[in-house]
C-alpha cells in the first residue's frame, strides 16, 4: 500500500489543452495541446521550450490560476483548486512580487499569516526559511533595499513557507545576471536536496535545466506539446563541478538539438 | 549582494546628528523668512507705503497683539470647520472610491457626474449648501466636506486598482480570502494615493471653510476678513490672512507627519533624493 502511494505520481496531467480567446482578432490561440505528464514525488522536473510554447500556461494550470480547456490535472488525487485551498502549492514567479510595505520577515511569513497562523509561530517558521535561503540578517529590511537575487531568495522562502507538496517556479532567475544566476541555481539545488520537495521549473536555459533537474521536458512551439522527456542521470548532491562532466555536456547537447528541431517544425 | 543589513525605520543617529538634520532642513526657510520680512519692513518705511495698501510686518503684528484672543478664537473656529469637513469628506470620498474600485458598473455610471460635480466652483455652490444646512458651523463643515470628497474618491479608486497582477496571483495561490486581499494587499497598496488626496484636501478644506464664512458667518477667519475689509482695517485683515496660512501649513505638516509614519516604505518617503 505504501509502496503504491510512493509510486503514484504527485502531479498528473492527462490530455490537457488550453486555448485562449483573443476577442480583438476574433481568433483563438492554442497554448497547450494534449499534454500528458506525470511528475514523481520528490523529483525536480524542468520544462524547456521556445518563448510562447505554453510552459508558463502549464504551470498556471497546475496552480489553479487557469482552468484547462480540456483534460484533467490531479495533484495527489485532488483537483488543483482543492490542492491550492489546502495550501499544498508553492509558486515562485519571474518577478519577486514582494509587498513593498512589509519587511523581508513579514513577506516570507505572508502565506502563513493568510492561513491564520499566530504571529510567534509564523515568524519562527519564516526565520527558519530565511536561514535556509541564505538571507539571515536581512529579516527587518524592506524589499526595496534588496538586490534582485536577494528578492528572489525571499520569494522562494515565501513559497516554501506553508510546506507545500509541490513547488512551481516560472523562470525565477530569468531577470538575473549570469553569475548571480549560477549562485541561485546552486542554492536551489541545495534547498531541493535538503527539503525533498517536488519541483516543476520553467526555464529558457538548457544548461540550467540539466544542472537542476532529474527530468527535462522539452516542449514544441505553439501549440505547446511535449516532444521529449530527457532523464538526467547525474549524481546528487550536485555542485557546479557537475557542469564539467561529460554526461552534463552530452545531455545539454541532446536538449539543444531537440529544441532546434522544435524551431524548424 | 554587497548590501549590509541596516536597521529600518529607526535612525541610530545621536542627538547631535538629529540637530544637524533639523538645522539642514529648517535652516534655509527660516533664514529666507527673516530676509523677506526685513526687506518687506524696510521697503514699507523707505517708500512710505500706505498701511491700507501694504502694512508693514510690525503693524500686522501690532494688530494681532492688540486683540490676540479674538483672532485666535476665530482662527480656531475656522480650523475646527476645516478639520471636521476634511475628515467627513475624506471618509465619504474613500468609501465611494472603494465602491468604484470594486464595481466597474457603478464607476462607469457615476464617475462622469462625480467629475462634473467636482468642476463646480465652490463659491457657486457654497450659498446653496449654507441654505440647506443652516447658519451654524455645520454648514461650513458641509462646504468643506463637499470639497474634500472628490480628491479622495478619485485617488482611493485609482489606488485600489493599481495593484500588481503578480502579487494578486501570489494571494490567489496562497488561498487568500477577499477580505485578506483588501486589507493586506489592495488597501496598503492604495495608501500612497490616499495621501496624495489627503494633502490636496488640506488646502481645499481651509479654502472651503473661509469661502463658506464669506457667504454667511458671525465668526471664523472668513468673517474677520470680510468685516475688516468693510472697515479697511487692513493690518488686521493681513493678520487674519497670515493666520489662515499658518493653519493650513500646520494642518499640512500634521498630514505629512502621519504619512511619514504610515508609509515609510514608499519611494516618495526616501530622504536621499
Amino acid at each position: 500500500m505504501t509502496a503504491g502511494i510512493a509510486l503514484a505520481p504527485l502531479v498528473e496531467l492527462s490530455d490537457v489543452s488550453v486555448t485562449y480567446d483573443i476577442p480583438m482578432q476574433q481568433s483563438v490561440v492554442e497554448a497547450l495541446q494534449g499534454v500528458d505528464l506525470a511528475i514523481a514525488r520528490g523529483s525536480f522536473t524542468s520544462l524547456i521550450g521556445p518563448s510562447g510554447c505554453g510552459k508558463s500556461t502549464l504551470l498556471r494550470v497546475v496552480a489553479d490560476l487557469i482552468e484547462p480547456t480540456t483534460g484533467r490535472v490531479l495533484i495527489e488525487g485532488q483537483t488543483p483548486a482543492s490542492a491550492r485551498r489546502a495550501r499544498q502549492i508553492g509558486f515562485v514567479f519571474q518577478e519577486p512580487a514582494l509587498l513593498e510595505w512589509r519587511s523581508v520577515l513579514d513577506n516570507v511569513a505572508l502565506p502563513l499569516e493568510l492561513q491564520g497562523l499566530g504571529r510567534a509561530k509564523r515568524q519562527a517558521e519564516a526565520g527558519r526559511l530565511i536561514d535556509l535561503v541564505g538571507l539571515s540578517g536581512f529579516e527587518a529590511v524592506w524589499p526595496s533595499q534588496l538586490s534582485g537575487g536577494m528578492k528572489q531568495r525571499a520569494s522562494i522562502a515565501r513559497a516554501l513557507s506553508t510546506s507545500p507538496h509541490v513547488m512551481l517556479m516560472d523562470e525565477p532567475f530569468g531577470a538575473l545576471d549570469q553569475i548571480t544566476r549560477d549562485r541561485m541555481n546552486l542554492e536551489l539545488v541545495r534547498v531541493f536536496e535538503q527539503t525533498g520537495i517536488t519541483v516543476l521549473f520553467v526555464t529558457h536555459s538548457i544548461r540550467e535545466a540539466v544542472f537542476l533537474s532529474d527530468n527535462v521536458i522539452v516542449m514544441s512551439p505553439r501549440p505547446g506539446r511535449i516532444v521529449r522527456n530527457i532523464e538526467v542521470d547525474l549524481p546528487r548532491p550536485r555542485s557546479l563541478l557537475v557542469r564539467d562532466s561529460r554526461t552534463f555536456g552530452e545531455l545539454v547537447r541532446i536538449g539543444a538539438r531537440e529544441l532546434e528541431q522544435g524551431y524548424d517544425a | 549582494m554587497t548590501l549590509s543589513a541596516r536597521p529600518v525605520g529607526r535612525h541610530e543617529a545621536g542627538i547631535a546628528q538629529q540637530f544637524g538634520t533639523l538645522a539642514r532642513t529648517a535652516g534655509p526657510p527660516i533664514v529666507a523668512a527673516i530676509v523677506m520680512v526685513s526687506l518687506w519692513e524696510g521697503i514699507c518705511h523707505l517708500f512710505d507705503i500706505a498701511p491700507y495698501i501694504v502694512p508693514a510686518p510690525t503693524r500686522i503684528w501690532a494688530a494681532f497683539v492688540s486683540k490676540p484672543g479674538s483672532l485666535l478664537f476665530n482662527g480656531g473656529v475656522t480650523f475646527v470647520e476645516a478639520v471636521s469637513g476634511f475628515v467627513i469628506g475624506s471618509v465619504l470620498g474613500a468609501l465611494l472610491g472603494t465602491a468604484f474600485a470594486y464595481s466597474r458598473l457603478l464607476a462607469r455610471g457615476l464617475l462622469p457626474y462625480i467629475i462634473a460635480a467636482n468642476t463646480i466652483p465652490v463659491v457657486a455652490i457654497a450659498p446653496i449648501i449654507i441654505l440647506w444646512f443652516g447658519h451654524g458651523m455645520q454648514s461650513k463643515i458641509a462646504v468643506t466636506a463637499f470639497l474634500s470628497f472628490f480628491p479622495l474618491a478619485l485617488n482611493m479608486m485609482k489606488g485600489l486598482q493599481s495593484y500588481d497582477r503578480v502579487v494578486m496571483d501570489v494571494f490567489h495561490v496562497s488561498a487568500a480570502s477577499e477580505w485578506q486581499r483588501f486589507f493586506k494587499m489592495r488597501l496598503p497598496n492604495a495608501l500612497p494615493y490616499v495621501f496624495v488626496g489627503l494633502k490636496l484636501n488640506v488646502t481645499f478644506s481651509v479654502i472651503g471653510a473661509i469661502v463658506a464664512e464669506f457667504v454667511q458667518a458671525d465668526k471664523g477667519l472668513g468673517f474677520v476678513i470680510m468685516t475688516t475689509y468693510r472697515t479697511l482695517n487692513m493690518p488686521r485683515l493681513w493678520a487674519a490672512m497670515l493666520l489662515s496660512a499658518i493653519i493650513g501649513i500646520l494642518f499640512f505638516a500634521l498630514i505629512a507627519w502621519i504619512e511619514k509614519r504610515t508609509i515609510p516604505w514608499h519611494s516618495s518617503m526616501r530622504e536621499d533624493h
